[in-house]
């Protein structure tokens, strides 16, 4: 299956990479009589540290040198619009599996959302390009694996830092393969045409996403004394925040019936709701 | 014996009356003190969003605009809690002197990192959408409109104290600024011995840089 081979040819790459990085060691506790470091340790919850910086460093040598260029080209080469239409083309894939996370989540209204804006968006947005459906009342959302396992309880772990894939923890590296498996769209198709169609596919997909970060991204890291801490501490919060937005939103889906006018989303238990 | 009860009742109603208003009082005194201060935070932040907005889409050159920034953060923020907030529990390790120092460089780091962010924008707009309460202070809640941007959620964190409204927290699509600041420096520190005059040594080269 062409799903599986494209995995198992990257894997080993991946491996190798980590094995590397694996040899930089763990991070050296702080002496027990100094209960602030120890705290702090104990929260800053990265015991691989220095094998996550290696592989940090790494990353960063690989986007600055490749990566960055090739997306600033991206967006000095094609106009907004049509970068615009790329992202809603490319995001339009994404709505299956995301709709079997909202299901996975118990989220009938984020469901609905994620159901219909596929089917409007590749029907009346010819094929994903135009986001009409935002417009008809379906907005986007945020919805993966990892959010679907935090709000099953899991919790999140260490940081992991991923080549490629940047931050991470096992909670999300565990999210990362279930949303490969559950996305219909890896596993359509067997010949070397369509695995070429995927590989061309996640590659526009990371330059898109790069080219939309570019401005944000140097910033960050040009004022920060230790660019490493402060993007795992910005990961981890806009992480928790996507989850707390995900398990508080809990909009009951009124039938078409119901003559009352739609209530404002609300925190405490409504009709139709569902609060984890 | 109802002649005795009746004689005694009435003053211990009266006082029972009386205790039960003044309680009433102090709840909804507490609770109109609590709306006020909701008011006066987005009051402020209206004000603070519109001067804001004022500069960043005026057509002035990088050092006029550093020039307008300073004026609202003095007016605003409360540069000098954030600063210890950020130090954390170094601040109590610093000499007096150092905190001196690291209070003056972070002023005028953060004067840079405002500038820098707010760079070349024009055509931005900011609404606030709903304030509400929280532990450490009020919370405004805006919408950040930046040209060819999708929208953006930037809460204010507003302390009232003693009547006076200050900004002491920004947090930008759930990130915090002075935590994630905070973690930069802490983790800055505890590469470099706890040496807190090595983080003098590198805040001096982002002031001056």
């Amino acid at each position: 299956m062409s799903g599986f081979s494209r995995l198992s040819r990257v894997l080993p790459a991946l491996g190798l990479l980590l094995a590397v990085g694996a040899l930089s060691g763990c991070a050296s506790q702080p002496p027990a009589d100094d209960p602030d470091a120890v705290a702090e340790y104990r929260e800053t919850n990265d015991p691989i540290e220095p094998t996550n910086r290696v592989v940090y460093a790494i990353n960063d040598a690989f986007d600055k040198a490749i990566f960055r260029p090739l997306a600033v080209g991206y967006r000095a080469v094609l106009p907004q619009t049509v970068r615009d239409h790329t992202h809603n083309f490319l995001g339009n894939f994404g709505m299956p599996v995301q709709m079997v996370n909202d299901i996975l989540q118990t989220k009938p209204r984020h469901a609905g959302d994620s159901m219909m804006r596929f089917v409007t968006n590749t029907t009346l947005g010819i094929g994903g390009i135009f986001d009409v459906a935002t417009d008809f009342g379906w907005p986007n959302h945020d919805a993966d694996a990892g959010m679907t396992l935090a709000l099953w309880g899991v919790p999140t772990g260490p940081y992991v830092y991923l080549p490629l894939f940047g931050p991470s923890s096992p909670r999300e590296g565990v999210g990362l393969g279930m949303d490969y498996m559950m996305d219909p769209f890896n596993w359509i198709g067997v010949d070397a045409t369509d695995r070429d169609l995927g590989y061309g596919k996640t590659g526009v997909s990371a330059l898109d996403e790069r080219s939309r970060v570019i401005d944000d991204l140097d910033k960050v890291t040009g004022q920060a004394l230790d660019p490493y801490a402060t993007i795992r501490s910005l990961y981890r919060q806009h992480r928790q925040s996507q989850i707390e937005d995900a398990r508080d939103d809990s909009k009951p889906t009124i039938p078409a019936w119901f003559p009352a006018a739609i209530p404002a989303p609300s925190k405490s238990g409504s009709v139709g709701s569902t609060q984890k | 014996m109802s002649a005795d009860r009746s004689t005694h009742s009435q003053p211990t109603r009266r006082h029972l009356m009386g205790l039960g208003a003044a309680i009433v009082m102090a709840i909804s005194s507490r609770a109109a003190r609590a709306d006020s201060d909701a008011d006066r935070a987005t009051a402020f932040m209206t004000q603070m969003v519109t001067d804001l907005i004022a500069v960043v889409n005026g057509a002035s050159g990088t050092s006029d605009r550093a020039v307008a920034l300073q004026k609202i953060i003095d007016k605003g923020v409360d540069v000098n809690g954030i600063a210890r907030f950020c130090l954390g529990r170094f601040w109590r390790q610093a000499s007096a002197d150092e905190q001196k120092q690291y209070i003056e460089l972070f002023h005028k780091v953060l004067l840079k990192n405002i500038t820098g962010k707010v760079g070349d924008y024009s055509g931005v707009d900011i609404s606030i959408q709903k304030t509400f309460s929280r532990d450490d202070g009020i919370v405004v809640s805006s919408t950040v409109l930046r040209p060819n941007n999708a929208p953006a959620k930037v809460d204010w964190l507003v302390a009232i104290d003693n009547g006076k409204p200050l900004v002491i927290d920004v947090i930008a699509e759930g990130t915090s600024l002075r935590l994630t600041q905070r973690n930069d420096y802490s983790a800055f520190l505890t590469r470099n011995n706890n040496s807190v005059s090595a983080l003098l040594d590198a805040l001096k080269q982002q002031a001056n840089g």
